[in-house]
């Protein structure tokens, strides 16, 4: 750095007249209005952040390369156009010569430059920044800037693997000219394997499959779904009954994409599958029986739906998974705010209140922690950027972080949309354990030092400081019914739970660059969630009702390739509390947790606080942190090792062979019994006679009938819902 | 007695050593069929000759550079702090007075001193180094331990990559399959019965029924109807194979067994979580382990470090006495044993300390410097790789990166970093983009 100093010192003696003369021609009068060829906003940054100048891991850096800073991919145009004309003493730019430029030497490389050569000498980049500083380096219109891109084409983009097809990005500027940013845009893919994408925005699809191809440019943000068909020839044959419009909308993408569907699932399966999604246990060996048994008619699995909506385990089961969305811990909340909270929760849950109301219970809460639930929501964190972050996260769906420091790189959101949401949650307090809003407190952009105005995300300011509570405002915009940020991430979420992954991946990161694998079919639920009044019950009685959601988890030779579009039933391994759980069932022998009477089921605990290593090492989230991310907890070898060894089943299968040996059955009766404690089936024409005859020749027919208890409950299936 | 002063266990962003989860194996990514296959045909092969491993000491938290290896006693006091420093058997290199056995021991250390990044918070920095790749949203990197125990094999009896007691989020084996995810052992291994979990049946399970029951559980899984295999199913059945190798080789599971250990070894180490997790460390690969992280917290300093860092309060209360004991005692140890040749071992946190002392008599996070030591697999040792500046705030010359450091760690241990890994959605991956080999290390 100092040698640099000097360097510039040197030159500046050297050329100090001619830089002063540069300097002259470069003041821009006042309110000269340039058109848009020099504006550098529009303009030149865009070739810049094309050159690969303004990236994170160069000048776009925190604390820039070699003493030269610019905003990251170009956010801060004003910024960026005081580092290169008048830092340093606009030693950067020669206005009389700027071929001589170190702007333009150092990416040529006729200098020493670290980031090697961004930029040829024969190149349209090259001749638009030697004219730009010709014109005395302007930056033109201050207003001018892109307000929206789009690309074409932006969906539908079908072809075969190895086929190419170039893209073109228009911008909209905000004085209303478009522009073709084509050449200058950033492309890159969400997944190089189905598709890439080259500098010039071809598309080459690489295999079978749908992905998208992200477009920035001049600060927005823009993506294109491509891909290709999973086989050739008609689509005709692939069809399946629609129940409703879920299985429509993933019908179209089926035939699009021609993946042929799987076919409905069989009872048993269907029952274990409906107990586990919608209330978190297994079926017992009678409810199988019982249901298998039931002449088909219609109706017949609609009837199950319509009981396990309305019994209590599905308000446990989704008390816990609310829980863990909403972090509840007493580690943060104190014993006795943790379980007010939760309490509240679950009773929310049990008259399933509108979830838009529960919202707003959320974010508009009042009072003292102990008394009131909702209250505990803002124990969160007082720094109302953090709670931005939270709430953002978890109620819509997306990750705003980056835009704490600079604009998000692949995101819409820049620092002005973060600080404004940022700013609902500064007048948040604590006087002790009560929660209040204090008539005072402001968010300040760190950059201007400005009070930032309450100001919801992609909407409008706040008209007028309101007396009264911001966040009543926040929670007016999220639940207002034009607004679909909320539903859709609610119902992502609940889509994923029930069929195994999010038509958005991850669900916390929603965004124009990450696109639905289905974009029709969350609009689509979205718009009935709020149609139902922000029923929960309701929205699980569409999905788990749909023909998409019962279809069989076996695949075909082509839908085996597939993981996005539901033409089968995805594994989900059983997770930590279900898992445990499922096990105590089985085995009549439950888990013994401290701090609550025995028989409790791990479904029903308030908090991770509850010591338990099986539960630990099955995974259960630890509410410390987000659980969307794939980054799984627990599992593994040790998870392994636990159930092989651990006293998790070792210690259970004595007392249930007590029950089962209390009265004396054949071995056949045994082993079906076995069966539908645990894979909630009987045993198939191969299974039964082999097991019939094991137990027959076993020396000792305890010891047989544990083990083979053991082996069920190790075994692949009864790990996973499928 | 093992006891961490209360408050240094923390990290400053709430983080105590009781976050740090199992590590997630089940990942959503799981292992493909090839991997699988792979997987078992390595489980064939014999050990022939002894091949590398390499022990990560992590310094969770950050440890001051000041206080540790990179002391300025022409600074001013108030850069400087409290402690002298001494010589060491290497002319030249003088290291902090609390670290006298390390300083005797400095013949066999390549020391850094001028790791330098950007990245100053815990989860991004630990990221960055464990892994050599900044935090990137659309990919997860694997740490180096799960590279390591991808490429060199993972059937052997004893895990090829484990963490001592705990792992943190960054080591886990990101896009790579769960299988190379590190087996944490958990809890506390200074307490002296301590017995990693689960590696024993119940008494009343003998030998025999615990093969029949795996056989059993195997018939169960060929019936298997309704459950497709998936990288889910396949990670899981990988995790059992695992499991079974581990539980059925005696060997293996001794090398858990502190309690083999004479008592006056475990003493040489000291009790502390450090000294007993070298020391296993020690043993994990001296039973064929690849690769061992010994995490240590409690350096995250922003207060008080000068009582943190000593023995200030009792004789066992200060990070520096049980990291000197630790260290010094593993790199004799295993140079008594044949084993420093095959063994790398590697010492860092995610970043160094701020080289003015705060008004809380400590230090902040300060990624701009850091020290990092190297010793063993044919590591040149007593010898001194970069410099900071007068008062420890930047390189003064020869700056290592942390992609500079992992990709050296990689090649020592024989990976190339350079070979491309195909991630679950197809897309073509170096292991490392970035980076260079420290020459001088060699």
């Amino acid at each position: 750095m100092a040698g640099e100093i000097e360097e510039v010192i040197g030159k500046m003696k050297h050329r100090g007249m001619l830089a002063a003369l540069g300097l002259v021609l470069a003041l821009p009068g006042p309110a000269v209005a340039r058109d848009n060829q020099f504006s550098f906003a529009t303009r030149i940054l865009p070739v810049l952040t094309k050159a690969g100048c303004n990236t994170g891991a160069c000048h776009g850096a925190a604390t820039g390369q070699g003493g030269f800073k610019l905003s990251l991919l170009g956010y801060d145009p004003e910024q960026d156009h005081d580092a290169i004309t008048r830092e340093l003493g606009g030693r950067r730019v020669d206005l009389g010569a700027p071929d001589q430029s170190l702007l333009l030497r150092k990416p040529t490389r006729q200098l020493e430059h670290e980031g090697g050569r961004r930029i040829k000498r024969d190149s349209d980049a090259y001749r638009i920044l030697v004219e730009w500083l010709a014109e005395g380096a302007p930056y033109g219109s201050r207003d001018t800037q892109v307000i929206r891109i789009e690309v074409k084409p932006s969906d539908g983009l079908l072809l075969k693997p190895g086929q190419s097809r170039p893209l073109k990005v228009i911008a909209h500027l905000s004085d209303g000219t478009v522009e073709d940013a084509t050449p200058l845009a950033l492309y890159s893919s969400n997944d190089d394997g189905v598709a890439a994408v080259d500098r010039e925005g071809v598309v080459t699809v690489k295999n079978r499959g749908l992905t998208a191809i992200m477009i920035r440019y001049s600060g927005q943000v823009a993506a294109a779904r491509v891909g290709a068909p999973y086989q050739e020839g008609q689509a005709a044959a692939i069809s399946f009954p629609v129940r409703n419009f879920i299985d429509e909308q993933v019908l179209v993408e089926l035939k699009r994409l021609r993946i042929p569907p799987s076919p409905l699932c069989d009872d048993a399966t269907f029952l274990r599958r409906v107990h586990l999604d919608v209330a978190g246990r297994l079926p017992t060996a009678e409810e199988v029986k019982a249901f298998v048994a039931r002449p088909a008619t219609a109706g017949k699995r609609e009837q199950v739906i319509d009981r396990l909506l309305t019994s209590p385990d599905f308000v446990d089961f989704w008390t816990l998974k609310f829980g863990d969305l909403l972090m509840i811990n007493s580690k943060k909340l104190g014993e006795e705010g943790a379980r007010v909270y939760h309490d509240w929760l679950r009773q929310q849950i049990a008259e399933n209140s509108p979830l838009d109301r529960v919202v707003r219970e959320l974010l508009t809460a009042q009072g003292d922690c102990a008394q009131s639930g909702p209250a505990n929501f803002h124990k969160f964190t007082t720094d109302p950027r953090d709670m931005g972050e939270f709430v953002s996260r978890i109620l819509l769906g997306t990750r705003v972080a980056c835009a704490r420091c600079h604009n998000h790189p692949f995101d819409r959101w820049n620092m002005d949309d973060y600080y404004h949401f940022a700013a609902y949650f500064a007048r948040t307090g604590f006087d002790n354990q009560q929660l209040v809003q204090r008539p005072f407190g402001e968010v300040l952009h760190p950059k201007t030092g400005k009070a930032m105005r309450p100001q919801p995300l992609g909407g409008r300011a706040e008209s007028m400081e309101r007396a009264g509570d911001r966040r009543t405002a926040l929670a007016d915009w999220m639940t207002a019914p034009e607004n679909p940020l909320f539903p859709r991430a609610i119902a992502n979420r609940i889509w994923k739970e029930l069929m195994g992954r999010g038509l958005v991946e991850p669900v916390d990161d929603l965004r124009p660059t990450n696109p639905p694998s289905n974009p029709a079919l969350l609009k689509a639920l979205a718009v009935d969630f709020i149609r139902q009044g922000y029923d929960l019950r309701s929205l699980i009685r569409t999905i788990t009702t749909s023909r998409t959601y019962q279809l069989s988890s076996q695949v075909n030779a082509i839908n085996r390739q597939e993981d996005s579009f539901f033409s089968h039933a995805y594994l989900k391994p059983l997770t930590a509390q279900v898992l445990a759980d499922a096990i105590a069932q089985a085995t009549s022998a439950p888990e013994e947790f401290s701090g609550y009477p025995p028989g409790t089921r791990a479904v029903t605990l308030i908090d991770p606080q509850t010591p338990s290593y099986t539960l630990d090492v099955f995974g259960r989230c630890p509410r410390t942190v987000g659980c969307e991310s794939a980054a799984q907890f627990g599992g593994g070898l040790s998870q392994a090792l636990h159930l092989v060894n651990g006293p998790v089943v070792n210690g259970k299968t004595d007392k249930a062979l007590s029950r089962l040996l209390a009265e004396p059955s054949s071995n056949r009766v045994m082993v079906e019994e076995l069966y539908l404690r645990t894979m909630s089936r009987m045993p198939d024409a191969r299974e039964l006679p082999y097991w019939e005859n094991f137990l027959s020749q076993a020396g000792s027919k305890r010891e047989a009938l544990e083990d083979l208890l053991w082996a069920l409950l190790n075994s692949r299936e009864f790990a996973f819902n499928h | 007695m093992s006891i961490e002063s209360g408050p240094v266990c923390l990290r400053c962003d709430g983080v105590s050593r009781r976050d740090f989860l199992h590590l997630g194996a089940l990942s959503c990514l799981g292992l493909s069929l090839a991997d699988l296959f792979r997987f078992q045909a390595l489980a064939g092969s014999p050990g022939s000759k002894r091949e590398l491993s390499c022990i990560l000491i992590w310094l969770d938290g950050g440890p001051s550079h000041l206080e540790t290896f990179d002391p300025k006693p022409d600074a001013p006091i108030e850069v400087r702090g409290e402690f002298k420093p001494i010589s060491t058997s290497v002319a030249g290199i003088q290291i902090c007075e609390h670290l006298p056995r390390t300083a005797k021991i400095m013949r066999e250390v390549a020391l850094i001193r001028s790791l330098t990044h950007e990245l100053g918070n815990h989860d991004t920095g630990s990221h960055y180094l464990l892994t050599g790749h900044r935090p990137a949203p659309v990919v997860q990197y694997p740490s180096l331990g799960s590279v390591v125990a991808r490429e060199t094999g993972v059937a052997r009896a004893l895990p090829p990559y484990i963490a001592i007691p705990d792992a943190v989020p960054a080591a886990g084996s990101g896009y790579l399959p769960g299988a190379y995810s590190p087996f944490a052992i958990g809890g506390d291994p200074s307490k002296l019965d301590y017995k990693v979990r689960d590696l024993e049946p119940p008494e009343s399970i003998g030998f025999e029924r615990v093969n029949r029951r795996r056989t059993m559980q195997q018939t169960l899984d060929d019936f298997a109807r309704d459950v497709e295999q998936s990288p889910a199913t396949v990670s899981r059945d990988a995790f059992y194979a695992q499991a079974y190798r581990l539980l059925t080789s005696a060997e293996a599971k001794g090398a858990f067994d502190l309690s083999q250990e004479p008592r006056q070894v475990r003493e040489r180490y000291g009790g502390r979580r450090i000294g007993t997790g070298c020391l296993l460390a020690r043993r994990l690969v001296e039973a064929g382990t690849r690769f061992v992280t010994v995490v240590d917290n409690g350096w995250d300093m922003h207060q008080q470090i000068f009582k943190a860092m000593p023995d200030a309060f009792f004789p066992g209360s200060g990070k520096l006495p049980a990291l000197d004991m630790a260290y010094s005692s593993l790199i004799t140890d295993l140079r008594e044993r044949g084993l420093l040749e095959t063994t790398l071992v590697v010492m860092m946190g995610e970043f160094g300390r701020t080289p003015k002392i705060n008004a809380a008599a400590g230090r902040d996070h300060w990624p701009r410097a850091g020290s990092v030591l190297f010793s063993g697999a044919g590591v040149r040792g007593g010898q001194l790789i970069g410099e900071t500046d007068a008062y420890g705030e930047t390189p003064a010359e020869r700056p290592v990166r942390p992609e500079d450091v992992a990709f050296s760690i990689l090649k020592i241990l024989g990976v190339d970093a350079n070979k491309e890994y195909m991630t679950p959605s197809g897309r073509p991956l170096k292991i490392l983009s970035e980076g260079g080999f420290i020459g001088e290390l060699i």
